[in-house]
């Protein structure tokens, strides 16, 4: 039952696909495609002293995070994990994915993005454009792309970058967190993320590959170099464009926050594979859940959590980005992150507990 | 082979899928008089505080019931006739089984308070989901509200009335909340953490009169101590009983003392009927009867009174105790024995400094047997093997690190914990004591 009072009723009708939730993904995708599409926010930063729109935007998105940031630490403040990883997730915001790409700029530098890695940023593994680059940042972007970003995946779960690092989940876990129980979750909409993920996975990695084939070749095929530039310019208007910017945050409202992370994002569906065979899983506690379904409910991912619990089941799937949110919203303590190859000591009392002599 | 199950609570659904798991072509027929769908009780305060739906409560997707093809039947049962195999409902349909499984649940205690009957509206319970309408209608029209009984259904009601900005007085009967449970300091900690949040708690007053407002409303109570509470709504918490009542009368009742009496293999005295969950009373041999009301017991009771249904070899044997709860912010462990111990059972308790929690270890003659964890998070399932192998104290405060299962970054110090004990021991053995 909704709270009284007019401000809770316009709240709830904002976080419940009410009209206004309606109103605000529309603005979201009005802005995301003038943003995209027009340069009407080009004077907007100048007349502010910026650049250009991008530096606005990134300034407006660094703004959202740390405002959501500043909520959600104070909403959250008795969960050391969700202090702790919000205050690193808005930390990377201002420093790697703002302040120090505008300072590198300022010294003459590439403006770099430590923060965003292939596939997520298909750049750094474009020959054409990350053979510009001074040579650390050439090593940077292979290695961090190809080594650190798996084997921290393999380590800790894909969390570390989903949830820690990157500006996507940032926001997400920040200003989104009102919105993280839109995600559906039916198992319709775990079928079409698990085709639709992987899809644009297999289309990234063809297109590296064809990138580098193309630069390989040189000048000699014309009509591949042709076909690979309108590949990539495709790719830009359909993922980066529409799949991670307008619909990805314009429909914060009504599909939840992590409709990009969930269903679309290569970077995901890259660490989520790493994640299957890795040491991170979700552990159950034996006996202990009373089917309230919190954990699902709040689940961004739109993973069935209460599934695997009411089961006793520890699990680890492909998509949890290890935001912690069920194990924090969790009545029963139920839930917790671990990074651990080995069961936990629990067989011995499920046979007990089947009552039988 | 025809099942029949009456009441679609935890008991009744895990029965209907235990049963299908093992019968891939039975005729399954689930009856439930509150619900067209299983849904967890559990749960019920999250709706009340917006943070659920009510579809949110129901554990399965709904196509699952269909998908396992077990049939659903919206209805109260009035008549169970076992000599001819049929039950009736109370639209007068009746349905034939050759198999029957009581799972009806527990309904709310009342007492018939002076005034009570005068009482058209504002008095609730928090049981099923018809109470929880009943609350919320009623929610926009109390400033203040009663919630009377110190259990954890009270605590769950008034953190609900407290969210929707109501003035709560908690009134709890026992001079501390909830002594079966829990020792006075822990006790203390939860009062104080509750009248924190807003509640008035009241300890050692109970309801001596209900107060009524000329249109019927409840306008209040007058306590023992002669306090007047006014109230537009009055909680009314004090437990539940086995909902044993719809079956006075019926053609053929089943045995039933505090609930329906069943042998350790969940048959009742009818042949062909069973039954598990809150409802029964199971007769344990050379043991008090036992009736267990509470989630993990009635969903394991309904699996395995299934495989009696199916004829298993069923011997109940209920596992060392274990519950949770949440008050407010605490969380709440407790594993085996705890104030049932005996007397002179060695007891270590230890508030952690700084922060709302605490830890309590019993132990009987050199081994544990119990514990209550209060404001951190703990795997009970430790606990349970610690004291099932019979390990000593200082075993057991030695590895309570295993046992951690707070967030990560967020652990329980535990130094406060062992220095706490060092001392414990040491008194101890210049007092010997619990040997
Ligand atoms: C608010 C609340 C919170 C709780 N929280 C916890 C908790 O945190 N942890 C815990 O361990 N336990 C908790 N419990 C207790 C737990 O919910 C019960 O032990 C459990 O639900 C019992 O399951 P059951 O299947 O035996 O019965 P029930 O869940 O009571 O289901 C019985 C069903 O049978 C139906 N029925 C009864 N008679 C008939 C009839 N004649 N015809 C048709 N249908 C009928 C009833 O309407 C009901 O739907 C809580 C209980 C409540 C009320
Ligand atoms: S939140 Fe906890 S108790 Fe509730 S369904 Fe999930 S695991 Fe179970």
């Amino acid at each position: 039952m909704l709270k009284q009072g007019k401000a809770n009723r316009l709240a709830h009708d904002l976080t419940h696909r009410g009209v206004t939730a309606w109103l605000l993904s529309a603005a979201l995708f009005a802005f995301y495609l003038a943003l995209y599409f027009t340069e009407g926010f080009t004077g907007v930063a100048r007349a502010l002293g910026l650049p250009d729109k991008w530096t606005l935007y990134g300034l407006l998105y660094t703004l959202a995070i740390l405002a959501g940031g500043v909520h959600v630490l104070r909403k959250y403040r008795h969960n050391r994990y969700q202090v702790v990883r919000t205050a690193v997730v808005m930390f990377v915001q201002v420093t790697l994915a703002f302040a120090v790409p505008q300072i590198l700029k300022f010294f003459h530098q590439p403006e770099y993005y430590f923060s965003y890695l292939w596939p997520l940023k298909l750049e750094d593994l474009t020959p054409g454009i990350v053979f510009q680059l001074p040579l650390p940042y050439i090593l940077y972007s292979f290695l961090a792309a190809l080594l650190l970003a798996p084997a921290l995946a393999a380590l800790f779960g894909k969390r570390w970058y989903c949830s820690w690092v990157c500006g996507c989940g940032g926001l997400a876990n920040t200003a989104g967190d009102p919105l993280r129980h839109l995600t559906s979750k039916s198992s319709a909409a775990w079928k079409f993320e698990k085709v639709a993920i992987h899809t644009v996975l297999a289309v990234c990695v063809t297109l590296t590959a064809l990138l580098f084939v193309t630069w390989g070749l040189g000048s000699r095929h014309p009509r591949l170099s042709a076909f690979t530039y309108h590949f990539q310019s495709l790719y830009g208007l359909v993922v980066v464009a529409m799949l991670s910017g307008v619909i990805g945050v314009g429909l914060y409202p009504i599909g939840g926050t992590r409709v990009w992370c969930r269903n679309f994002c290569p970077m995901a569906a890259l660490l989520g594979l790493v994640q299957k065979i890795g040491r991170y899983r979700i552990t159950v506690k034996q006996n202990m859940c009373i089917s309230c379904g919190l954990c699902s409910k709040y689940c961004e991912m739109g993973i069935d959590v209460r599934a695997y619990a009411q089961a006793n089941t520890s699990f680890t799937r492909a998509s949890c980005v290890g935001c912690g949110l069920c194990a924090e919203v969790c009545p029963r303590g139920v839930l917790r992150l671990e990074n651990t190859a080995t069961k936990a000591p629990q067989e011995f009392v499920l046979v007990r507990i089947s009552g039988v002599r | 082979m025809r099942f029949l199950i009456i009441g679609n609570g935890v008991a009744g659904a895990t029965a209907a899928l235990t049963l299908r798991r093992r019968e891939p072509d039975a005729a399954i027929t689930l009856v439930g008089g509150e619900s067209d769908f299983f849904f967890s009780r559990t749960a019920l305060m999250y709706v009340y505080m917006d943070r659920l739906s009510r579809r949110d409560l129901e554990p399965y997707e709904r196509q699952a019931w269909d998908r396992q093809a077990i049939r659903r039947v919206r209805g109260r049962v009035v008549d169970l006739d076992a000599a001819n195999r049929t039950v009736r409902l109370a639209s007068g349909d009746t349905l034939s089984y050759d198999r029957l499984l009581l799972a009806t649940g527990s309904l709310p205690n009342r007492i018939p308070w002076p005034g009570l009957e005068a009482a058209r509206e504002g008095v609730a319970h928090f049981v099923t989901l018809q109470d929880l309408a009943e609350c919320e209608r009623l929610t926009p029209s109390t400033r203040e509200a009663v919630v009377v009984g110190g259990g954890l259904i009270g605590v769950e009601l008034a953190e609900c009335l407290v969210f929707h900005g109501k003035r709560v007085t908690f009134l709890v009967r026992e001079p501390w909340y909830w002594p079966v449970a829990l020792g006075g300091p822990e006790s203390a900690m939860i009062s104080q953490h509750l009248r924190r949040r807003g509640v008035d708690v009241r300890l050692e007053e109970e309801v001596a009169e209900v107060l009524t407002e000329p249109g019927g409303r409840v306008g209040g109570i007058r306590s023992n101590a002669g306090r007047e509470y006014p109230c537009q709504m009055l909680g009314v918490t004090i437990g539940v009983h086995p909902a044993v009542e719809w079956l006075v009368g019926v053609t053929t009742p089943p045995a039933c003392g505090r609930g329906i009496l069943v042998r350790p293999d969940f048959a009742t005295s009818l042949p062909g009927v069973w039954a598990a969950g809150d409802c029964a009373e199971i007769q344990l041999p050379g043991e008090v009867p036992l009736v267990e009301q509470i989630w993990y017991s009635a969903r394991r009771q309904g699996e395995l009174a299934a495989r009696a249904m199916l004829g298993d070899p069923i011997e109940y044997r209920p596992p060392i105790f274990c519950n949770s709860a949440k008050f407010f912010e605490i969380e709440y462990t407790t594993v085996g024995m705890v104030m049932q111990a005996p007397a002179d059972a060695e007891e270590f308790y230890c508030p952690v400094p700084g922060r709302e929690a605490s830890i309590r270890l019993v132990a009987y003659r050199g081994a544990l047997i119990g514990c209550n964890l209060l404001g951190a998070r703990w795997n009970h399932a430790l606990f349970e093997r610690w004291i099932a192998e019979r390990r000593p104290l200082d075993y057991v405060v030695g590895h309570l690190g295993e046992a951690q299962f707070d967030v990560e970054f967020g652990r329980l110090d535990l130094s406060c914990i062992r220095e706490a004990f060092r001392q414990h021991a040491q008194t101890r053995q210049s007092q010997p004591a619990g040997a």
